[in-house]
């Protein structure tokens, strides 16, 4: 379970960054004072156009970045007072990060198992059946530099997943992927769902959104805007469909906030 | 998990071409061709020198005798070719022309001066921008002067002995071994430096600047290992980098010496394994472990805060003269390891090797350049921790 509350995060701008925004501010807020909670089994989504605030939350919730204030539960761990224990228990995948491309699969996978002390047997079966599923047999003696981005994905959802974490954060997984790649990542939240892991995805597509997931968050500027199930969201739309909601939603704050 | 981190490190940095080039083909190959090239180019130019018949121009209306004593000068002093002028202004001429290599002209009043027993003027023309004329005209010269000198001696009747009251011997009671440490022991630390710090550098940007380039560093930082067991993880590969590079460089100087037919030199050799004691390369490294964690600790704030692997090069290469530049001080005689140069980073470990070469390094100031350098790398590993440990420098 993540339990994420009052998340508030500020970053000191540079003399140049003060200058490209055009202001005198010495902190910009990025995220300011989230509040939600992902429960096992279910698939919570952040969506939000870019900017919005999605990356630096889930970077919070993966103990990258500390927050300003607020406070994170991973699996009842608090993240902020020990952020050891509570990435252990966490897999962290996102759609631009890369790989050690002078590596190979197998080699690279070992790393990240020794990396959550996962024990070598263990280590050795979960590699197995993930090889098996994934079909990556045939290149895990490759070098990573040297195999298709969609075998470079499947690697990373087996890097995510090697000391089989109670909590999977995704941020943007699918992007700059094609359909068939995109499919493997589909599955693994699916997977995930039905072993009754928590799940949080970050992403601006609607559809995905649509498919996967059953608690919505919309994130602009910083602020959580909606937070609930999603047939609550659907109940209450007023626009004609997800995406034209989703549109409908982040326009309305720029005219509160204009007004 | 630290062990994990450098194992994986070393493994990634020992597949990267440009890593290896630096860490091991280059300080391995260095020498071997550097004394190979310019020992064939050396012995090239001594023979071509041995060969050469060397251009002498005389004024013919000058004093017959110099020219004459000139002419007979010792067959040891090379072989010679007379060129005879009208006046001393077609001579200076030519020497401007490159046509001869020297020019000699008795000056007015020579003979009279002669008669008389006084110097007579002798004028020399030469160019300073023709190799070794000056040395070369000085060397006819001198053997010139002595047959007048003797000449001399027999007109006043004197003995050459009655003139000259001491007979001074010089005897150096150094050994070989403190000769060699204090005149050529300045190379090895230099030699250290240089390599060990360019051993450093590659493996640092590719470790750090290279992470975030590569956008694998946000990975790595969500898995359960503190920062410090990464960095220091890291840091073992970029200073045993550094320390390889610099121990190649030494083991492809000594083959250099033993095996190279042209650069191969036997006296030196000796002295060389009397020196490569287990104990002297147990101190060595005791001084140099330390300067490569503080050059490595220098880099790697730099790389984290990098963007580019350009970028990290681009500011680490000009520090490079500023850290190995002290280094060229061992090089500068006079400059000796006393309590405060001691203390001096980089200039310390530098005279701290040379004395321990020549045997003659005191403990104490052994202890206290030990000190300063260990003290230093922590400073330099806080530093490196400090900014690895900022959010913004990771991840921007």
């Amino acid at each position: 379970m993540i339990q994420a509350l009052n998340l508030v995060k500020e970053f000191e701008l540079t003399r140049q960054q003060r200058k490209e925004l055009n202001t005198t501010d010495k902190l910009v807020r990025a995220v300011d004072d989230i509040s939600f909670t992902c429960e096992p089994g279910k698939v919570y989504s952040l969506l939000g156009p870019n900017g919005a605030g999605k990356t630096t939350t889930l970077r919070m919730l993966a103990t990258i970045f500390k927050p300003t204030s607020g406070s994170i539960l991973i699996n009842g761990i608090d993240a902020l007072k020990y952020p050891q224990e509570a990435k252990a228990e966490i897999g962290f995948l996102t759609g631009n990060t890369g790989l050690y491309a002078r590596l190979t699969p197998d080699e690279l996978i070992n790393y990240f198992a020794d990396l959550y002390g996962v024990e070598k047997q263990t280590r050795e079966q979960r590699k197995e059946k993930l090889f098996d599923l994934f079909n990556m047999h045939e290149f895990k003696h490759k070098r990573i530099g040297k195999l298709s981005t969609g075998m470079t994905q499947k690697v990373s959802i087996c890097r995510t997943m090697i000391h089989d974490p109670q909590v999977i954060i995704f941020d943007e997984p699918t992007s700059g992927l094609d359909v068939i790649a995109s499919e493997n990542i589909i599955n693994l939240v699916n997977n995930s769902k039905k072993e009754g892991k928590t799940i949080i995805f970050s992403s601006h597509i609607m559809s995905e959104v649509d498919l996967l997931c059953d608690h919505l968050g919309i994130v602009h500027k910083g602020k959580l805007l909606f937070d609930g199930t999603m047939e609550t969201f659907k109940s209450e739309m007023q626009a004609p469909n997800l995406t034209a909601e989703f549109i409908r939603i982040i326009q309305s704050t720029h005219q509160l906030n204009a007004q | 998990m630290i062990f994990s981190v450098f194992k994986k490190e070393l493994k990634d940095t020992l597949r990267d071409k440009r890593t290896l080039r630096t860490m091991l083909l280059i300080p391995l190959l260095a020498f071997p061709l550097i004394m190979t090239v310019s020992s064939r180019i050396t012995a090239h130019f001594e023979a071509e020198e041995a060969e050469e018949t060397i251009k002498i121009g005389l004024v013919k209306s000058g004093n017959k005798e110099l020219n004459n004593k000139i002419s007979g000068a010792p067959k040891m002093m090379g072989d010679k070719k007379l060129i005879y002028f009208d006046d001393s202004t077609s001579l200076m001429k030519a020497v401007q022309l490159d046509s001869i290599d020297f020019g000699v002209c008795s000056a007015n009043g020579f003979e009279q001066a002669l008669r008389e027993q006084r110097p007579a003027i002798t004028r020399v023309f030469y160019k300073a921008t023709s190799l070794n004329a000056e040395q070369r005209a000085a060397g006819f010269l001198d053997a010139v002067n002595q047959q007048y000198k003797d000449q001399r001696y027999r007109e006043l009747r004197l003995s050459k002995e009655k003139l000259e009251p001491l007979k001074i011997t010089y005897q150096n009671i150094a050994s070989n071994k403190e000769m060699l440490g204090k005149l050529a022991g300045g190379i090895l630390p230099y030699i250290f430096i240089a390599f060990g710090f360019v051993g450093c550098m590659y493996p640092a940007i590719d470790l750090f600047t290279g992470e975030k380039e590569r956008k694998t560093i946000e990975t790595l930082l969500t898995s359960p290992v503190q920062r410090w067991k990464l960095l220091v993880g890291k840091m073992g590969v970029i200073v045993l980098s550094g320390l390889t590079a610099a121990t190649c460089s030494l083991i492809g100087l000594y083959f250099s010496i033993q095996f190279i037919d042209t650069a191969k030199n036997q006296e030196i050799m000796q002295i060389v394994n009397g020196i490569l004691s287990p104990g002297f390369i147990i101190m060595m490294y005791a001084l140099l472990i330390p300067l490569t964690i503080f050059f490595a600790g220098v880099m790697i704030p730099i790389t984290i805060r990098a963007k580019t692997f350009k970028e990290a090069q681009s500011i680490i290469t000009p520090l490079n003269f500023v850290l190995v530049l002290p280094a060229m001080v061992g090089f500068i005689p006079g400059v000796e390891l006393n309590w405060m140069t001691a203390c001096i980073p980089v200039i310390n470990v530098v005279l701290s090797t040379k004395e321990l070469i020549a045997g003659t390094l005191e403990p104490g100031l052994l202890i206290i350049s030990f000190a300063v350098m260990t003290m230093l790398a922590a400073a330099a590993v806080l530093l490196s921790h400090k900014q690895f440990d900022r959010e913004t420098n990771i991840l921007e």
